[in-house]
């Protein structure tokens, strides 16, 4: 045991001459180093997201149409001007260009319903853009998800709005819209939806959760491009898996499924697109990991446990809040195994 | 003073007793002090206890108008609070009750009643015809309901639905458009706080009927619907 | 004593430049607490004013007696004294206040601005300037209350003392009124002040 510490005592004299080491315990509840270095990098990480972010954004436009059009509208263009003037008041040069203003409008319309009116996501935005990224000192700074602050905002705010019954309009033209969301039909009446329909995406919800395919695909992408690390999704989808595989044997033969817990609601946009953000997840892949399982954890024990039908925003809010934490906790153990 | 007080006791100064005298002067004349508040306050604060439930009494009994109509006459209804014991399933349970009356008349009953709420305990405050035939208003007391969803049961628009609802069968919420009578339209987004207000009225008028109806000689026709 | 600041300067430097909640961040528990109503806000601040000026005065009469170990008891045996009466007085004569504002009105004593204002000034200096004071720092503790508590209030209800300020079709911001809402508004008030400041010196 004692040499083991002296050992370690040893590697934290050494480290800071050592460069092929992470210097990671010395930064570790500073901004990520690999985005706010380098513009152009950022940028090609954006355009990734922006891609990925496609077959979503598509899957939004043909389920829910005019509302998804809109609210896209709305959240692009009110996260726009809030960084344009935000940056503008810190008297810094724009940085409309490295397109993290886009990711977040779209990120944040694709998280909310159809139907909220249009200051709702306006001001989404704004407290998102605002609050949630330029306060802290601007991108790699934020401590939250952005995109996630500013829900979290004018959900609490709105909740008339934002609630389950705000997603409803039984007199809407649009199919999709006029139905109850799945989550919330399980969790008041019992009402199990068809895995298919959970599947290609033609529930009610937030516009960009809906279809797990559509998900899944740019998710893939954004493994596969190395711009989001495996880890947090895999932690995130095997803490669901086996607590609500736990759940799904220990409850009631209601018909809803591991599978529907995966499927429905946000899970997988949130594992892929949510939770995955570089600038508020851990460091290391074991950080990650530990990340991903936290944030299913947190999901499971709200979706199960709590008034609200789905838990993805709160269950990334609160992990952001442990980030640090875990980077201080995952990085040293490594040493001491070596 | 003190120069003078520090001299004669000079020798005793290490004595912890002795250095606390200022702390032990003041305790006593706060002291005092505090006991003379009390005794001119008390009695002002214990009445606005009992009076944040006797005042909304006329209003749960009679209705807004004819409450408001009293007040200007300098009219007020005779209250007595009584205490009702239930035993229900082995365990006694117990009811606040007011008994309105104006010139011997028995005019309606108040019942005090609390229980789980969505977030937290919601203490109500229930108007009852004296047959208990209707429920004559209701008034929330506390809660803790979601702010924007669940506290909107405090509002007059939701709490109207109840005035003059039938209380010889169980309240139902519904989702949307009350019809009948005897249905409620729940807070949107806040159907399980519409329906806990509910069950616990439901509740209270079901454990309370027989002991009312049978305790007072007024209700005559009380005994038709012993539920 | 001939360098300690006159009555006048005391009771000027109070409301801004020594605010106690902005410059000093003192008392921030009732700050953050009790601001998300105008009317509660100030009926605090009038509490804590009370309770400040009378423990003041109090103490500024009786600090030759002090001994140094013994001054934080008679401190506390002070401010607690006062507290209780104002706990009192408002059940007495403001029932429904006294409820809102719930234990907010006993946690008084341990309000860091009473006990930092007894230490440093009532003392130390004259009752004259011990009153001078406990004014000045009332008036700065109740102009950050009511700044806070003013925009918590229109955002969240639309409405001001309990009044409809704002058009109807005005979406209440309930966020605001709940306790996120007075840490943000807060935030951004403390930020926005220190701006004013830093541009002003620049």
């Amino acid at each position: 045991m004692t040499t083991e510490k002296q050992l370690n005592m040893q590697d934290s004299q050494v480290k800071p001459i050592d460069e092929t080491r992470p210097t990671a315990p010395v930064i570790h509840v500073s901004p990520s180093p690999h985005l706010a270095q380098s513009t152009t990098s950022t940028r090609r990480m954006m355009v990734d997201v922006l891609v990925a972010l496609v077959p979503v954004v598509a899957m939004s436009l043909f389920v829910f149409r005019g509302y998804a059009l809109f609210q896209l509208a709305v959240c692009l263009g009110g996260s726009l001007a809030a960084e344009l003037l935000f940056v503008k008041m810190r008297g810094r040069p724009s940085t409309l260009k490295d397109f993290s203003a886009i990711v977040t409008g779209i990120i944040l319309a694709m998280s909310l319903p159809g139907t909220a009116p249009w200051y709702v996501g306006l001001i989404a935005a704004f407290v998102a853009v605002g609050i949630g990224k330029i306060i802290f000192g601007g991108l790699g700074m934020n401590l939250f998800n952005p995109a996630m602050v500013g829900r979290a905002f004018v959900m609490i705010s709105f909740a008339g709005a934002l609630a389950a019954s705000g997603f409803e309009d039984v007199r809407s033209a649009v199919d999709a819209v006029s139905q109850a969301t799945p989550m919330n039909a399980y969790k008041m009446n019992g009402v199990v939806a068809p895995l298919a329909h959970l599947f290609w995406g033609t529930t009610n919800g937030s516009l960009g959760e809906t279809s797990a395919l559509a998900c899944l695909l740019g998710g893939l992408y954004l493994i596969v491009r190395r711009t989001v690390s495996w880890e947090i999704p895999a932690g995130l989808l095997l803490a669901v898996l086996v607590i609500g595989g736990v759940a799904d044997l220990a409850g009631p033969a209601d018909g809803w499924t591991v599978l529907h817990h995966i499927l429905g609601g946000s899970l997988l946009f949130g594992a892929f697109f949510i939770a995955t953000d570089p600038v508020t997840s851990p460091l290391t892949p074991r950080g990650k990991f530990i990340f991903g399982l936290g944030v299913g954890m947190l999901i499971m024990l709200l979706r199960l446990f709590s008034g609200y039908p789905e838990g993805v925003m709160f269950a990334v809010l609160l992990m952001n809040a442990v980030t640090p934490l875990i980077n201080r906790w995952a990085i040293p153990v490594p040493f001491g195994e070596q | 003073m003190s120069s003078e007080n520090q001299k004669t006791i000079g020798g005793l100064k290490s004595s912890n007793l002795v250095q606390a005298w200022l702390v032990l002067v003041l305790a006593m004349g706060f002291g005092v002090s505090l006991a003379g508040v009390q005794l001119a306050l008390g009695p002002i604060i214990e009445s606005n206890k009992i009076n944040e439930t006797l005042e909304k009494i006329p209003e749960l009994v009679l209705g807004n108008a004819l409450a408001a109509k009293m007040a200007t006459e300098n009219q007020t209804l005779e209250i007595a609070p009584r205490q009702v014991t239930v035993t229900k399933a082995g365990r006694a349970k117990f009811y606040s009750v007011y008994e309105a009356r104006y010139q011997g008349d028995l005019k309606g009953w108040v019942v005090k009643t609390k229980g789980q709420g969505y977030a937290d305990t919601i203490e109500l405050l229930l108007g009852l015809s004296p047959d208990l035939h209707a429920i004559t208003g209701l008034f929330v007391l506390d809660q803790k309901e979601t702010p924007g969803l669940g506290n909107k049961i405090v509002t007059d628009a939701w709490r109207g639905q109840f005035i003059d609802a039938p209380a010889d069968r169980s309240l139902v919420v519904v989702k949307t458009g009350a019809a009948q009578p005897g249905e409620i339209d729940a807070v949107t987004g806040a159907t399980i706080s519409s329906k806990s207000v509910t069950a616990l009225i439901n509740t209270a008028i079901g454990d309370l009927r027989k002991p009312l109806t049978a305790g007072t000689a007024t209700v005559e026709e009380g005994g038709k619907d012993n539920g | 004593m001939a360098d300690q600041p006159t009555a006048t300067e005391r009771l000027i430097q109070g409301i801004l430049p020594e605010n106690p909640v902005y410059r000093q961040l003192l008392g921030l528990c009732p700050t953050l607490a009790v601001t998300n109503s105008l009317m509660a806000a100030v009926t605090m601040a009038g509490a804590v004013g009370f309770v400040l000026l009378c423990a003041n005065v109090i103490i500024s009469l009786i600090r030759d007696l002090l001994k140094p170990h013994l001054r934080i008891v008679v401190f506390t045996l002070t401010i607690a004294t006062f507290v209780t009466i104002a706990d009192r007085l408002l059940a007495a004569y403001l029932y429904q206040m006294s409820k809102t504002l719930g234990p907010y009105i006993p946690l008084i004593i341990v309000n860091c601005i009473i006990i930092c204002r007894c230490e440093v000034v009532a003392s130390k200096q004259a009752p004259i300037v011990a009153a001078a004071d406990a004014i000045g720092q009332s008036l700065g503790f109740g102009l950050a209350l009511s700044s806070i508590a003013a925009i918590r209030e229109i955002l969240g209800t639309g409405a001001l003392f309990g009044l409809r300020v704002m058009p109807a079709l005005w979406p209440d911001w309930v966020i605001m009124v709940l306790p996120p809402g007075a840490f943000l508004t807060f935030g951004l008030l403390l930020g926005a002040i220190n701006w004013i400041t830093d541009k002003k010196k620049a």
